[in-house]
Formats: C-alpha cells, structure tokens, sequence
C-alpha cells in the first residue's frame, strides 16, 4: 500500500506539467494555431522563474517564494509566446517556422543568459527546494485520501489541477469558450457574426503560452535541484498527450495521468519491491510510457479529429 | 426620412488583378424585395459582403435613411439591422442549432453562457415566421434545408430589418422554394427590406418588386419586375440576346455503358445507409441525368462508382467489374469524372495547367519514360488542350491553378476528362459557377461526346440544366432511386415532388 | 504568379531572413559585451576561415549530417507531413551502422563501410517506415508517432549497446568501429589541412559531404523530374485530388516516411562511422541534435533539395565560427539563438514577398499611364 501512496505522489510530479502545458496547447489549437513551441516555452518560463527564485532564495523562500516564481513564469511564457502569436496570427505565416524558432531560441537564450549573468559563467542555475509540503494540515490526515494527495506534495499540483477546471468551465461555458471553439472549427462562420478572430487566437496564443510557462516551472521543482535549459523534451511529451487527449480537457487529463503514471513506474521501479525482483532494465523502463502511448493511440485514432481550421492561417480576404 | 432605407452609391471594389466592383449604385426602398441579377463572378456576392461588412469598398459610400453610415465588420452592420444568409453557410460543424444562432451574441451573465433565454425567443421565432429547427441538433446531422432555416433565424433573432439573401435557393427544391418565397414576402409584409442576390430568372419575377442587374463587375441598371420580362433581364445580365436552348439530336442508345445493380454505400452518422440498393444502366450515346436536392445520396453514389467511397453491390462499365478495383484500374478502363468540388478532387492548385491536365496521364508511355517525367510531352499536350477548349490563363501551361479563375479551372477539368475518350464520363455539376457562354459550350461538348457513342452520368441541381441535356431522368430522394421520368413528358414541378419524396415511382432495374 | 517568380522571391525572403537574423545577433553581442561585438559578428561571418582550410573542412564535417536531416525533414514537408522523428531515425542509422562497424569484420575493406552505410541506411528507413504505417493505416497523427519513436529509439539503443561488445563502460559510450567501417576520406585530407609547425592538422572531413550532396540532387531530381515524386508532391499538395486521380495515397505516405527515415538514417551513419573523429554515441538521455537543426536547414532551404544543400553549408558555417567566439568572451550558443532568429524572420517571408511584388507593381505602373477611370460621382 506504501507503494501506491508512493507512486502516486511521484506521478503527480510527472503528470501535472503535462496537463498544464497540454491545455494550454488545447487553448492554442482550439482557437486555429497549432503551437510547437510548447517546448521552448516550457524552458523559457522555467530559466525565468527558477534565476528569480536562486537569486531571492537568500531572503525569501517557502511558498510565497513559488508563488512570485509562478507569476513569473506565467508572464515568461506569455509574452515568449508572444513571438509566435505575430508570426502565426498577423503574419499569416507556416506555423511550424515559429513554432521551431522558439524552440531553438529558448534553450540557447537560457544558456547563454546564464552563463552571462550567473558568477564564474555557469551554466545551470541552482535553487533550493524549499517548497514541498510535508503535510498538508487537516487534509493529509484523511485516510487514504490524504496520503495520496496531501503529502509530499506541492500547491503547484492543487494548481495544475484547478487550472484543469477552469480551464474545462471556460471552454464550453463561457462566451469566451464558445467564440474560440468557432474560431478553431469555421473562422469564416465567427467572422460573419462579427466576432474577432485574430484577437480570439491572439488569446488562445498567450493563454497556451502562459501555462506552458507555468508547466516549465512545474516541471523542474519537484524533480531536480537545478535548471540546465532543458525540459527533456516534456513540451512534446505534452503535444502528444494533446492530441491524445483528442483536444477535450477530460481525455486531457486522463492521457496526462496515463503517461504520468508510465512515466513514474520507470523511475520509481526500484522502490517497489515487485518491480525490482522482475530484473528488467531501467531503459526497458524509459521506454514504457512512449510504448504504451502508441499502442494506445494505434487502437484508438480511426476516429481522430483535429479542429478543422487548426493549422490554416486565416486570411479575411479569401473566401 | 428618405426615400430609400439603404443606398449602395458609387461603391468601387478592388481585389488583387480585378476590380469587382465599378461604381455601383444601389437604392433599396423600405418594405420591398429587391433583386440582385447578375451571372457568376458579376460582383453580386462581393457588393453585398460590402454591405455585411467583411470587405470595405476602396470608394463610395452607404448610406441608411439618408444618413451616411460605416460598416466596418459585421457587428456595425448588425447594430444598422443589417443580416446575411450566405450562400455557403457559416455554421460551426460540431456545434448546435441553437449555439450558432446565438454565436457573437450570446446572452451571458459574467461570461458565462446563460441559453435558457435565447432559446425561448429562437423557439418563438421558429413558430412565429413558421421556421422548423432542431435547437439542440448538431450542424452536421442536419438537412441543408434546415441548415438554412437556421442562417434565416440568425438574421431574425438579431433583429435584423435589413435581410440579405446570397443565392438561397440552390440547394432547395421547386416547392421549398415556393415555401421561401412565401417566407420572405411575409417578412416584406412585416416591414423587413429584403435584397436577394440570385442568378435564376423564374425567382426574380415570382417574387421581387424591382431588380438590379449587375454584369462583369459594372453597374448596368435597375428595372421594375412587373413591367419586365425574362428575356429583357436575361439580355441585360448577359449583354446580348440569348438563347437557350441548344440543337439536341434525340439520343439513341446502344447497349449499356454502366452497369449498376443493387449499389449501396454506409452513411457518415449512424445507421441510415446514404445510398441503399440503387440499380440503373446508362447506355451508350445517351444522357442520363440524376436529379435531386443535394444531400439525398448523389454524391456518395458518385464516389462508390469511381472509387472514392467503398460500397456493396455490383458496378459493370462495359461488361467489366469494377466494383471492387482500385481508382486507377476504374480510370484506364474508361471511366472520367468531373468532380463536384473542383478545388478538393479536380486541381492539385499548388500545381501549374500542364501538370493539372496531365494529372490522369502522367504515367502513360507518352508522357514518361522509365519513370522520367517527359516534359515536352507534357507541355505539347497541354498546349493543345489549351487551344481546343479555349482556357484561359495568364501564362499558359505554366500557370498556377490557383491562380486561374474558376470557370477556366472548371474548363480545364472538363478538357483533360473529355479528351481521356472515356467510356463512361460522370460529370457532377459541371456549370457551377461557370457564366452563360461557358455554360453553354460545355452542355455542347457533352452532347457531343453522347453523339460519340459515350455514355454520360449527368449529376445537376439546376432544373434547367437537367431538362436541357437529359435523355432519361432519374430522381433520388434520401438514397434511393424513386423515379425514372422522361424529360419531354414532364414537367419541373412534377419533378420537384419526386425529388422532395412526396411522390415515389415503382421503379424497374 | 509564376512559381518561377515565386522561388525567387521566396529565395529573397530567407536571405532577408537570414541578414535580419545576423543583425539581431550583433544586437545581442553587443548588449552582452560591446567592445568585441565587430570582431564577433566577423568571426561568425568568417565562420570556418577563422582556422583556414582545416576550419572549412570542419564546416564540411559538420555540414554532413544535418544536410542528410534536412533532406529528411524537407521530403517529409514535400510531401504533406512533418518529420520531427529524424532524429529516431538517425540515432537508429547510427546504432545500426556502428554496430556492423564493430562485428561485421568479415567484411572486405572497400564493402564494409558500404555496406554499414547501407544497413544504416535501411534501419532509418523501417524507423521512418513506421510512422508512415501508424499515419497511413491507424489515422495517428505523424507528430506523436514520431516524438514517441525518437525516445524508444533513445532508450532503446542506450540499452542495447550497454548490453553488447559496443560497449565502453569506461567512458561511457561506444567503441572504435573497425578500420575498415571508416568512411574513407577520399582525398579531402589532402585539401582540408593546415599546418602547425611540422605536423599537418587535418580536418575530419570525408567522403561524406560528397555523398550527401550527392544524395541531395538525387532527391531533387527524384521530387521534380520522376513521375514518383510527381505522385509524392501532389499527395503533399492535395490529398484529395491524388485519391481522385488514381494515386495511392497510402502508399504514398508510407514510401516518403521511408525515404526521409533512410536519410536520417544515412546521416547517422555517416556520423559515426566518420573517421578517428572520437564520435561515439554517449550514453546520455539526450537526443541527438543534429535531428532538430535539420529542421531548420529544411525551413530555411525552403524544402527544396538543392535550397537545403545552401542551408546546410550555411548553418554549418556559422556555426563553426562561433566555435571561435569563446577567445572574444562571448559563448557559442549565441549561434543557435541566431539560427532560432533567422528561422522566426523567414516567417516573415510572405510579408517580404508581398513588398516586392507591390514594388513590383509600382515600377510597372510609373511604365505605362493608366487611362484615368470615371470621378467618383
């Protein structure tokens, strides 16, 4: 039973970012612009937030210390992706050429930044983690319950996951929700009855951004102690969970807890003690969740649908 | 308070190498339904997207009870009381009725979606001008006609009093169009002003007070209907007089060309077959046209005859099966296909004229070598089509098909299918979109293929069209072949009925 | 317009792209560090002349394997699908041919780099040629497939070769291939030197860049003269109207991800069978980035092959002049930020596309007097 508190509690770790950063794609890809750049985004919230956090640790630290790293991040990423909206939105451009550009110039930025600003030209930038939370009071004492979710555990999975609501609420029950579905499915339909679609993708953009930021963040503090300008490649991880997500927030999350789950019994093997008489190897391990992916996806893709306009650069002069 | 509740004055409109429109006047009264003639590509649908707000003119200026107005986007158009019903419709697939309806004016509290309202009025609406919808239906599982039940209550449940028309009748039949006119001289009757753009003669006088006629982008003059005929509005949309009707030998058939026995195809959603059990033969040198109101399973039957859609049942082009062949086997056996929607099956547009009229050649032994592509060949045979079917392009061979216009696009189609020398030549639509001296050179061409010896699987939603070049009808209503009619011996109406599944034939294989 | 007219004026774009990228990288050295910001922009633009011949075989070199990517990305792109999975593909190549390097002794010197070029070659093509069947046959989008496949390929190998006489544990990374599995230097070395004192300090450039410029205009004349790549392009064109003209769309789909998959696999193979190089694949969660940058050469060459070869050169080049920034303070990776940046500003190219053609227009305008319309009534 010690094993499943455990595994879940790491799984959080491993799934929350990629359910943060794979709904911020749904906001992006939903509204008609497909955003690659989820990577470079990721790495560009995270170099921010995590150099802010390794400079006021000295004073500051504990949850107040996230949070201020948090808004960072979020802003970070927002206006990185920024870059991409003008390029994909008002210059009507292939959205891969953007969306590779960021992913390019993030990395290279966070390594040459640090190595400009941090003393003796390191490379990777050093925080303290002090931000885990042994116990939540009250909650962590639930039986079961408690255990799994409110010990050893970060606000930032109570965040990923009221971001999950919220971000399922203002899809289909907001205005906003409904006007950035139209734009993803028929611009020309959300044109004709006035609605802005530039400004609508303009904010399916920021939003994907902002939480892809936001996921960087997330990504890195529960599971290192330094930022090396690299998520391992967790933003694609996350486009792949978007799709199969099939684009809706509840399949999201499913998809972001399967591969989280994969994720963490190939790290976590060794602290399970059925696992580890098994004798298979730890790579035999990595390679479990992007097996069990695609054998999922080969069952369950027939019927795949991408909102239709996602992908077309939307021009008001055709017709 | 003037005269008019909208003017159009000197309104001139530019897009990339033509000017759609110069120096068009327009003067709608108040109450009235006034008609907008003109042929394909005469600058109709551009004037009124001025209107609606989705393009801006680069000079003249509107005008609305006198008083000079902007129409930037659609919301100002919609704040003056001006609404579109769009010829193709502007709904959002995957969602409902009643969400499109209320799309860009959502009633909300906070942001969010409040639906009980609008759907209360959308109903009242429905039941006041006698609008029959689904409100929680999806787009997509429902009949065109419907489709366009719910654009007309898009305009009403904005309040619109201003109600534009973009060729509402092409996916109706004879009596639904009756049911249309009746719907708008009813909302006349109610004080709305109604602008209708339309290429078809009959509608015009049926129903509209006074018609504008527009012709290759040019303003060309404004006439009373009731004290008009048929023949001067034809002349004034074209330029000359012009006939109709074309020299047509009556046919006379061989053996048959096409064979099709018990042909069914699966449906998209659920369980309703879209085409269910559907025999008929087509012989050599005759016209067969398949009349019905798209959507009822022509294009699905289409595509299982030429591969596009798998299907049941037996297909035989001249004694051979072709039922379960590969598309290309299907075309060197001798079946052509001019496609219905030219952009998605007929032109790669990415690629230039010669390469799109050698599409279905390219691996012959004359065009290739060893898998080289020959060039010259390539070019020579395009050169030659060129000339014989008289497209037009602007640098020849070389010119990208996106670039051309559609009715040189759609030559350019119809030539590479003609001169294959097909057996079987399956023409869907071939004159959408295309203008009146196009129109007619086609309806030539395929005549004289009939009088080839070739047999020819005509598809067509113009009436006219079908009595034009028919030898036999055949109507199809909700999958199913429900009548075989003779064109001499019927009439449109008795055509409408069949095609709306009020009247059925039993009809022998 | 033409698509001649078209390809020039596209070519123009990415160069504007190309002199914006290199002037927002000037405005970073020189926020980072203005006294030396001339000397690095020159170093950068001088590239691999700043060590003489040896440095422009460095940039041959370096140029080798991602002209091989971009060829993998660009023909994937042609043909209507996005290869993010070269670097699966390649990291499989190279396992593959390294392996045939090590075992494979039976084999003759001439045949055996061959053929661990070949086996290479065909262990990228099945990576790819899974893709093609997983998009063609299960509707599952090529992206997924492929990032999937870039990690099990990762994991895969890592475990592999740990697992094998590949194998040297001690540093942690595979073995000298046999001498006979080097892919010969054809000459190159006696061009691409320099000497330091009495010794020759010759490149590591080999017969590879010949081959890769070699495959190059074979893929070329493969996409515009064969009926193959007529076939390929118009499924990447209009998937629709392929079906409609008897074309397989399916087979299509599969064959182009076998081929971009062999070309990533050809460039790993040409990667590590290089000669005495010291390359080896390191048994680190990394995946190659060569696999990515062939991205960017593909963007940048406009997928055309030839377009790709200039691209190669050209991201090779630079990127080896920014080996020698370190001597002016100033860090290497300033170069992949500017690559990122020249890949954004060609975003720009249908904006620079337009302004030629208006300028276009203005100057035939001012040729002939337009008769003056109607005044506006």
């Amino acid at each position: 039973m010690d094993a499943v508190y455990f595994l879940v509690q790491q799984m959080m770790f491993f799934s929350i970012p990629l359910l943060i950063v794979a709904l911020g794609g749904m906001f992006s890809e939903r509204s008609g612009v497909v955003n690659i750049a989820l990577e470079g985004i990721m790495v560009s919230g995270a170099f921010t937030s995590i150099l802010l956090i390794s400079n006021l640790q000295s004073g500051m630290s504990g949850q107040l210390l996230l949070l201020i790293a948090i808004v960072v991040a979020i802003v970070t990423g927002a206006l990185f992706s920024l870059l991409h909206a003008y390029a994909a939105i008002s210059l009507r451009s292939d959205q891969t050429i953007s969306g590779t550009a960021l992913n390019m110039i993030a990395p290279a930025s966070a390594i040459y930044l640090a190595r400009m600003i941090q003393p003796n030209g390191v490379q990777q930038v050093q925080f303290t983690n002090t931000f885990r939370i042994e116990k939540v009071p009250l909650l962590g004492d639930i039986p079961v319950l408690g255990r799994l979710l409110f010990q050893n555990a970060y606000i930032t999975t109570y965040i990923g996951l009221l971001i999950f609501v919220i971000a399922a609420f203002v899809l289909y029950r907001t205005r906003f929700g409904l006007r950035l579905r139209a734009c993803g499915e028929h611009p020309q339909a959300a044109d004709s009855v006035g609605i802005n679609v530039y400004r609508i993708r303009y904010a399916g953009v920021l939003i994907s951004g902002a939480l892809a930021g936001l996921g960087g963040l997330v990504y890195v503090i529960p599971t290192s102690t330094n930022f090396n300008a690299t998520v391992s490649g967790y933003g694609f991880l996350a486009l792949a969970v978007l799709i199969f997500g099939q684009w809706k927030p509840l399949r999201i999350l499913g998809a972001a807890f399967f591969f989280g789950l994969m994720k963490t019994i190939s790290s976590a093997y060794s602290g399970i003690p059925f696992l580890r008489d098994l004798g298979i190897p730890s790579d035999i391990y990595k390679m479990v969740p992007f097996i069990a992916t695609l054998i999922a996806l080969a069952f369950t893709s027939k019927r795949s649908q991408a909102p239709r306009a996602s992908g077309v650069p939307y021009d008001k002069g055709l017709r | 308070m003037s005269d008019y509740i909208i003017e159009m004055l000197n309104i001139t409109k530019d897009f990339p190498g033509i000017r759609a429109n110069d120096n068009i006047t327009l003067q709608l009264r108040r109450g009235e339904i006034h008609a907008l003639l003109g042929e394909n590509g005469a600058g109709k649908s551009t004037l009124m997207s001025i209107l609606f707000g989705l393009y801006q003119a680069e000079e003249g200026e509107i005008r609305k009870d006198g008083k000079p107005v902007q129409v930037r986007d659609p919301n100002d158009a919609n704040a003056l009381g001006i609404g579109m019903v769009h010829q193709h419709f502007k709904l959002v697939h995957n969602f409902t009725v009643l969400e499109n309806i209320v799309l860009g004016v959502e009633t909300t509290q906070h942001g969010m979606l409040r639906m009980e309202e609008a759907r209360q009025k959308v109903m009242a609406l429905s039941q006041q001008y006698g609008l029959l919808i689904k409100p929680d239906a999806l787009i997509e599982d429902i009949t065109v006609g419907m489709q366009q039940r719910v654009e007309i209550l898009k305009m009403l449940y904005r309040d619109n009093e201003i109600l534009i028309f973009d060729e509402p009748t092409a996916v109706l039949t004879p009596q639904e169009i009756d049911e249309l006119m009746r719907i708008m001289r009813s909302l006349a009757a109610e004080g709305k002003s109604i602008l209708f753009i339309t290429h078809k003669l009959a509608e015009i006088m049926a129903v509209a007070d006074r018609c504008t006629v527009l012709r290759k982008g040019k303003y060309i003059g404004t006439v009373d209907v009731k004290s008009s005929s048929p023949q001067e509005l034809a002349e004034m949309m074209v330029g000359r007089k012009v006939d109709f009707k074309i020299d047509k030998e009556p046919a006379q058939p061989g053996e048959s060309a096409l064979r099709v026995r018990g042909l069914s195809v699966e449906g998209s959603h659920g369980d309703k077959k879209a085409v269910n059990n559907v025999s008929f033969d087509v012989h050599k040198g005759e016209i067969v046209c398949i009349a019905g109101i798209d959507g009822n399973g022509q294009s699905e039957l289409v595509y299982a005859i030429t591969g596009l859609l798998p299907s049941t049942g037996e297909i035989k082009l001249n004694d051979a099966a072709i039922d379960h062949q590969p598309i290309r086997k299907r075309n060197t056996a001798g079946l052509a296909h001019i496609p219905e929607d030219r952009h998605k099956h007929g032109l790669v547009l990415d690629y230039d004229l010669q390469q799109n009229l050698s599409l279905k050649r390219y691996k012959t032994e004359e065009m290739q070598r060893r898998g080289l592509i020959r060039f010259d060949k390539v070019r020579a045979y395009a050169e030659e089509l060129i000339d014989r079917f008289d497209i037009r392009s602007g640098q020849g061979p070389v010119t990208s098909a996106r670039s051309m216009s559609g009715g040189n696009q759609q030559k350019a189609i119809i030539a590479r299918e003609i001169d294959i020398n097909p057996e079987v030549l399956i023409a869907v639509q071939p004159t959408r979109g295309l203008d009146v001296g196009a129109m007619l050179y086609i309806h030539e061409q395929l005549v004289r293929v009939r009088d080839e010896g070739k047999a020819i699987l005509l598809i067509s939603l113009e009436l006219d069209e079908v009595f034009q070049l028919a030898d036999r009808i055949l109507v199809i209503y909700e999958g199913e072949i429900v009548a075989e009619l003779d064109p001499k011996q019927t009439t449109p109406q008795e055509l409408g009925l069949y095609m709306s599944g009020s009247k059925r034939q039993e009809v022998h294989a | 317009m033409s698509n001649l007219r078209k390809s020039l004026s596209s070519m123009s774009a990415s160069l504007v792209a190309i002199l914006a990228g290199l002037v927002a990288g000037f405005v970073i050295l020189l926020f980072s560090n203005p006294a030396n910001a001339g000397k690095g922009l020159l170093t950068i633009l001088i590239g691999g002349w700043n060590n003489g011949m040896k440095g422009v075989g460095q940039v041959l070199y370096y140029a080798t394997p991602i002209i091989m990517t971009g060829l993998a990305v660009g023909f994937a792109f042609k043909t209507g699908m996005f290869n993010i999975g070269a670097t699966g593909q390649l990291m499989v190549g190279g396992f593959v041919s390294i392996y045939v390097g090590v075992t494979w002794t039976f084999l003759p010197g001439a045949f055996h780099w061959i053929v661990a070029l070949l086996m290479g070659m065909l262990a990228g093509m099945a990576w790819g040629m899974i893709v093609g069947v997983f998009k063609a046959l299960l509707n599952v989008h090529e992206v997924i497939t492929s990032i999937m496949l870039n990690y099990i390929a990762l994991y895969g190998i890592n475990y592999l070769v740990k697992n094998s006489n590949l194998f040297d544990s001690l540093r942690n990374q595979t073995v000298n291939v046999a001498a006979t599995a080097v892919i010969p230097k054809a000459g190159l070395d006696k061009i691409f030197y320099i000497t330091k004192g009495r010794l020759n300090d010759v490149s590591s450039v080999n017969a590879g860049i010949l081959i890769a410029i070699a495959l190059a205009i074979l893929m070329y004349i493969l996409l515009n003269k064969t009926t193959f790549g007529f076939e390929l392009k118009a499924c990447g064109y209009n998937r629709h109207a392929s079906r409609y003209a008897g074309i397989s769309e399916n087979r299509a789909i599969i064959t182009s991800m076998a081929i971009a998959g062999g070309l990533s696999g050809i460039a790993g193979a040409l990667m590590y069978l290089a000669p005495a190089s010291g390359l080896h694949i390191h048994m680190e969660e990394v995946l190659a980035a060569q696999g990515f940058t062939g991205i960017a050469v593909a963007l940048l060459g406009m997928s055309n092959p030839i377009g790709i070869i200039f691209s190669g050169l050209f991201i090779a080049h630079i990127t080896v002049g920014g080996f020698y920034l370190q001597s002016l303070k100033y860090m290497k990776e300033i170069i992949e930020v500017i690559i990122g940046l020249i890949i954004y500003f060609s975003a720009f190219s249908l904006l620079v596309r337009d302004l030629i053609a208006k300028a276009g227009k203005r100057r035939a305008k001012k040729g002939n007097q337009p008769s003056k319309q109607e005044a506006v009534s």
